[in-house]
């Protein structure tokens, strides 16, 4: 924006000239925030760091070398925990600001380090052997403690993620393969998951943390159940169709509450899978009619979104 | 002509998104930012970031099948009339996101714009894909030309890196052509070219006129700084002169000046990162970052220890300490700089992050401590790359 610009606004007393000074000092650059970038470079160290640390600890096992450094990223993942507690606000059901800039970070590099010491332990003296799932669950319970104790939402993701790799399953981009086998218990888990969530916000407790809840709920259970769609060696894959068309339901009622655009794209995205599929597997189309097909549905989609704009328009 | 779409709406879109800014910054109070809206009301259609995803995934499967529907009625056309058509429907699909679209239903960026965009564009550029084929030059022109067009027409940013790369491409395979003396100087003339141009762009940007292409001139200053930082770096230069200029490469032997593009791979980062913060100049700042991680991996590339795993950790430690020791400068204000967050950028909310930490740090950490549990974990685990 240029002054000019911002001049009118104060003429036209849209904006106090208080609040004109302000938004002046931000546009010439007076004031300049680096803000996101610092923010990036300390997301980048922790990254790096802790995939290095990750790689590091499985080398050299056995020398002297190796247990000192084993000893010392024990330290200072202890280090990183006792930080946040001293340094931390106290717990509160609402939402708590961190103290400093640089508070969330520590503890997230406490957190992934916990994970690659109590990874190498139990590789290396296998002490729950017989348990060795158990070990995701662990670090999920210390996760989930941690993000609500010091309000902390990528720490909630990570706590997410480690409870359901305790089932077998893999939240991630590259690997869909990992719901194969295991569409029934996606779709268990991300309906007792989600019905938990919703739970715990309606006892008051950290509100803003259902989002992340319910998107992991989502993503979990349309994976599933099209998995099960596409798994024609079962005996019909009509069961899943319903699934995810009550899914559907469930996403856009979301949509509607969280006032999130993101459940809608699951919803639409997941059901017009389905449909595809379903029309596949039971009408007899030939080209011309697929195309027909193609045209009509999703421009009835674009149609439908357009004109009631009004209604998919971010709500302040 | 100016660009396609009606300015004062346009004006009052921008002003009122920079309210908005203001308001989710705590600058303003919704009160005001609501009477700032309705003064600068905008008839233009430009909904948000994750409806345009979906209206041009949408847009761009019934162009799909639409252009599928035509090729069936024209299958047993010859090969050149072919051609003709092929340029005629991008006209014709150019001119509906023109008149329809743009003129009367007031779309601005909705999705569908970009879909008929780019979709005219890739069926202009097939029609003389027959008579351009082996006229390398001539077809990057045609690109260029293209390209920009659609974003002085519509503003748009992918069609403004799609004219600067076009460009570079034209200038690259003219000195390539040329051979001989001409190949060496490649990485000069590039630098100088863009370095001329990044100036240029500058300057333009400063005009009021060109208020309406910011964001383009903007992208393509980040262009030009990377076509310039690419023209210098090492890395490039040996494997590009490789690659095309079969240069041999014997053990011990190097590229020709290769002090020189040592040089440049270190100072030219630096250089970006020292102007960037001198002059407050956010494109410059960010670009340097990126450049400055291109530049290790240069390094490590050629002069590599074998041990990545240390380079990461060592970099991750350095990256934290200086962060953390500069947050810890700017606790307060210094020479106008400030570590607090005083616009907030929309995608940068926390939902959003949370979910970043998860698919970078997440997925491959949690399934690690259990596959080397013991393997009895079914199919979940083991799978991932890490």
């Amino acid at each position: 924006m240029k002054l000019e610009t911002l001049n009118e606004l104060k003429e036209k007393s849209l904006i106090t000239n208080d609040q004109f000074e302000k938004i002046e000092l931000i546009i010439s650059r007076k004031v300049f925030s680096v803000f996101y970038e610092l923010r990036t470079l300390l997301y980048l160290g922790v990254m790096l760091f802790t995939t290095g640390v990750g790689f590091l600890i499985y080398q050299n096992i056995g020398q002297l070398g190796h247990i000192l450094a084993i000893i010392a990223l024990s330290v200072l993942s202890i280090g990183c925990f006792a930080y946040c507690l001293l340094k931390g606000k106290k717990y509160s059901k609402d939402k708590v600001e961190s103290p400093n800039p640089y508070f969330d970070y520590v503890l997230l590099l406490g957190c992934l380090l916990f994970v690659s010491v109590f990874g190498y332990l139990q590789f290396q003296f296998n002490f729950l052997e017989k348990y060795a799932q158990a070990t995701s669950l662990i670090t999920a319970a210390l996760f989930f403690f941690c993000a609500y104790r010091f309000d902390h939402l990528g720490v909630l993701s990570l706590a997410i993620t480690a409870f359901v790799s305790f089932f077998g399953i893999v939240v991630s981009w590259n690997d869909l393969s990992s719901f194969d086998d295991l569409q029934n218990v996606g779709l268990v888990i991300s309906v007792v998951l989600g019905v938990i969530a919703v739970g715990i916000e309606r006892l008051g407790i950290k509100k803003h943390f259902t989002f992340t809840y319910l998107n992991f709920c989502s993503l979990i259970f349309f994976c599933s159940a099209l998995a099960g769609i596409f798994d024609s060696y079962r005996s019909g894959y009509i069961p899943y169709l319903l699934a995810l068309y009550a899914g559907v339901g469930v996403c856009v009622y979301l949509a509607n509450w969280k006032k999130s655009f993101m459940f809608l794209l699951y919803a639409v995205v997941a059901g017009y899978i389905g449909l595809t599929y379903f029309l596949a597997e039971t009408a007899n189309w030939d080209i011309v009619g697929w195309l027909f097909y193609l045209i009509l549905s999703c421009g009835g989609f674009i149609y439908f979104i357009v004109s009631f704009r009004n209604y998919f328009k971010r709500k302040e | 002509m100016k660009f396609a779409y009606h300015e004062t709406g346009l004006n009052n879109l921008w002003l009122v998104k920079d309210a908005k800014q203001w308001m989710v910054s705590g600058l303003i109070s919704k009160d005001q930012f609501t009477s700032i809206a309705s003064q600068y009301p905008s008839t233009l259609y430009h909904p948000n970031f994750i409806i345009r995803i979906l209206l041009f995934v949408a847009s761009a499967i019934v162009l799909g099948a639409i252009t599928g529907l035509l090729l069936l009625m024209v299958m047993r056309v010859d090969e050149s009339a072919l051609s003709v058509l092929s340029v005629i429907y991008g006209l014709i699909s150019l001119a509906f996101l023109d008149q329809i679209f743009i003129r009367s239903k007031h779309h601005y960026k909705s999705g569908i714009t970009e879909a008929l965009l780019y979709h005219s564009i890739l069926f202009i550029a097939m029609g003389f894909v027959d008579t351009l084929e082996y006229r390398p030059a001539l077809y990057s022109i045609l690109f260029f030309i293209l390209f920009a067009f659609a974003s002085y027409r519509y503003i748009d940013l992918i069609s403004t890196a799609g004219a600067l790369c076009a460009f570079a491409f034209l200038a690259f395979y003219i000195l390539y052509q040329a051979g001989g003396v001409m190949q060496q100087i490649i990485p000069i003339v590039f630098i100088i070219l863009f370095t001329s141009l990044y100036f240029f762009f500058k300057r333009f940007r400063q005009k009021k006129e060109t208020e309406a292409w910011e964001s383009c001139l903007i992208v393509a200053e980040s262009v030009c700084l990377l076509f310039i930082y690419a023209a210098g770096n090492y890395f490039v230069v040996r494997e590009l002169s490789i690659e095309l200029m079969n240069l041999d490469l014997q053990d011990g032997q190097d590229i020709p000046l290769a002090f020189v593009f040592y040089g440049l791979t270190v100072l030219i980062p630096v250089l970006y990162l020292y102007f960037g913060i001198k002059r407050k100049d956010i494109v410059l700042i960010r670009v340097s970052l990126a450049v400055i991680a291109f530049s290790v991996f240069t390094f490590k590339y050629y002069f590599s220890l074998g041990h990545p795993e240390i380079t990461l950790t060592i970099s991750g430690l350095i990256l934290l300490v200086v962060s953390v020791s500069l947050l810890r400068w700017l606790k307060t204000p210094k020479y106008g700089y400030t570590r607090e967050n005083i616009l907030n950028e929309k995608w940068a909310n926390s939902n959003a992050q949370a979910f970043i930490v998860s698919q970078t740090l997440g997925a491959t950490k949690a399934p690690e401590v259990h596959s080397y549990g013991g393997g009895a974990s079914g199919g979940g685990g083991a799978g991932s790359t890490f």
